[in-house]
């Protein structure tokens, strides 16, 4: 490839003059750019920003082949072990006391499940890790460890057998016997009954069915 | 210095001030570059419900065959409403326009939510039949049918299969 001569240059062949605003001297090339627009954008977009910045954090995280069902629902996830179900396999998001971050775990191939369903709607491998879990939590909660004080307080009404306490969040839930359903959209309902069965099995009586907002709900 | 005074231009009563809005400039930049990156654009939202059938405990099982139930069964083609004790049922066709047979099915609930049996209640029954890959029924017709539970007013959805209704629809 032969070398060709530096191509043109602003200031150079590029003239630029009108910008440079000289006062009296020649050679002067200082220019003045107007802030103010940026300045106007950029705190627009801090206050935007600010207003939908959520400082709990993402409860739920994006998986490949999952994409939310909708709803007009707009309760406040809460924080519980997920159980995941995406176009191809099931699996559990804990919360590991020796890890700040959850750890996952593959349970399930969704078609083998399709395929060879269990005769009594639990999934066995699902199970022995819900129950795991459900026990560790139920030993914290009694121990009153790793829990918050509206959650406590939410134990206490449910052993009275009060109502929930809504808050402007949404209601919050005492979390012995909790646990989030994260599945895709079109999962088939042979393997939402599986899991529901399972997890209601190893003791969470409560499942909480994540969805995705939206005003018109699914139609 | 943040502000430089009278810099502006030469007269003694000069109380022009230029800002220095370098600074300003710099967090605005961070600020707006940290919360894009942290910002959430779905807004995720929960269903809650209350699974019905075998449990771990065995004293949780109560046996309330004393009131009538509503149950509602998603089949493929049909929707159904059937109440336990008096027998009645109802079957929404699903065919053609899925916001046809929704807002029927929402229609039914509702003048169901107003009757005698269940204008004080928000317990419903809740199930999904779905039998092979061709005749199947997603999960996003279930979290329909919850929706709209909630939206007339009941509140406590109880989920099971089929076999786990106390009302079943009967041909």
């Amino acid at each position: 490839m032969p070398i060709k001569a530096a191509g043109p240059r602003l200031y150079r062949s590029i003239k630029f003059e009108h910008l440079a605003q000289s006062h009296g001297h020649g050679k002067a090339s200082n220019i003045s750019l107007n802030l103010t627009p940026f300045v106007d954008m950029m705190t627009i977009l801090v206050t935007f920003l600010l207003m939908v910045f959520s400082a709990s954090g993402e409860i739920l995280r994006a998986h490949q082949g999952l994409e939310l069902p909708l709803a007009n629902q707009k309760a406040a996830l809460q924080r519980a072990p997920i159980i995941l179900v995406t176009e191809t396999t099931v699996a559990v998001l804990i919360q590991d006391e020796g890890s700040a971050m959850p750890i996952m775990k593959d349970v399930a191939a969704v078609q083998s499940l399709l395929d060879n369903p269990p005769p009594t709607l639990k999934i066995d491998s699902l199970h022995e890790i819900l129950k795991a879990t459900y026990d560790q939590i139920h030993n914290n909660i009694a121990a009153e460890k790793g829990i918050t004080k509206d959650e406590l307080a939410a134990c206490k009404r449910e052993a009275e057998g009060l109502p929930p306490v809504t808050k402007s969040g949404g209601t919050v839930l005492c979390p012995d016997g909790l646990a989030v359903v994260q599945a895709d959209k079109k999962t088939d309902a042979r393997i939402i009954s599986m899991v529901v069965n399972t997890a209601r099995q190893a003791g969470f009586e409560k499942l909480l069915f994540a969805i995705k907002y939206s005003a018109e709900g699914a139609q | 210095m943040g502000a430089a005074i009278g810099a502006g231009g030469n007269s003694k009563h000069d109380v022009n001030v230029e800002l220095n809005i370098v600074p300003f400039i710099d967090l605005m930049s961070c600020l707006t570059a940290f919360l894009l990156v942290t910002a959430v654009w779905v807004q995720i939202a929960q269903l809650d419900l209350k699974p019905k059938g075998k449990s771990r405990d065995p004293s949780t099982i109560k046996e309330e065959n004393e009131k009538v139930v509503l149950s509602v069964l998603i089949q493929h083609d049909n929707i159904w409403l059937v109440q336990s004790r008096i027998g009645e049922q109802q079957a929404i066709p699903r065919t053609g326009d899925p916001a046809v047979y929704w807002g029927t099915f929402q229609a039914s609930l509702a003048d169901l939510k107003k009757g005698a049996f269940f204008v004080d209640r928000s317990d419903i029954e809740l199930a999904a039949e779905s039998i092979t890959d061709e005749s199947a029924v997603y999960y996003q017709d279930i979290i329909t049918a919850m929706d709209i539970a909630k939206s007339v007013g009941f509140a406590d959805i109880g989920l099971t299969d089929r076999d786990g209704l106390t009302a079943k629809p009967t041909l």
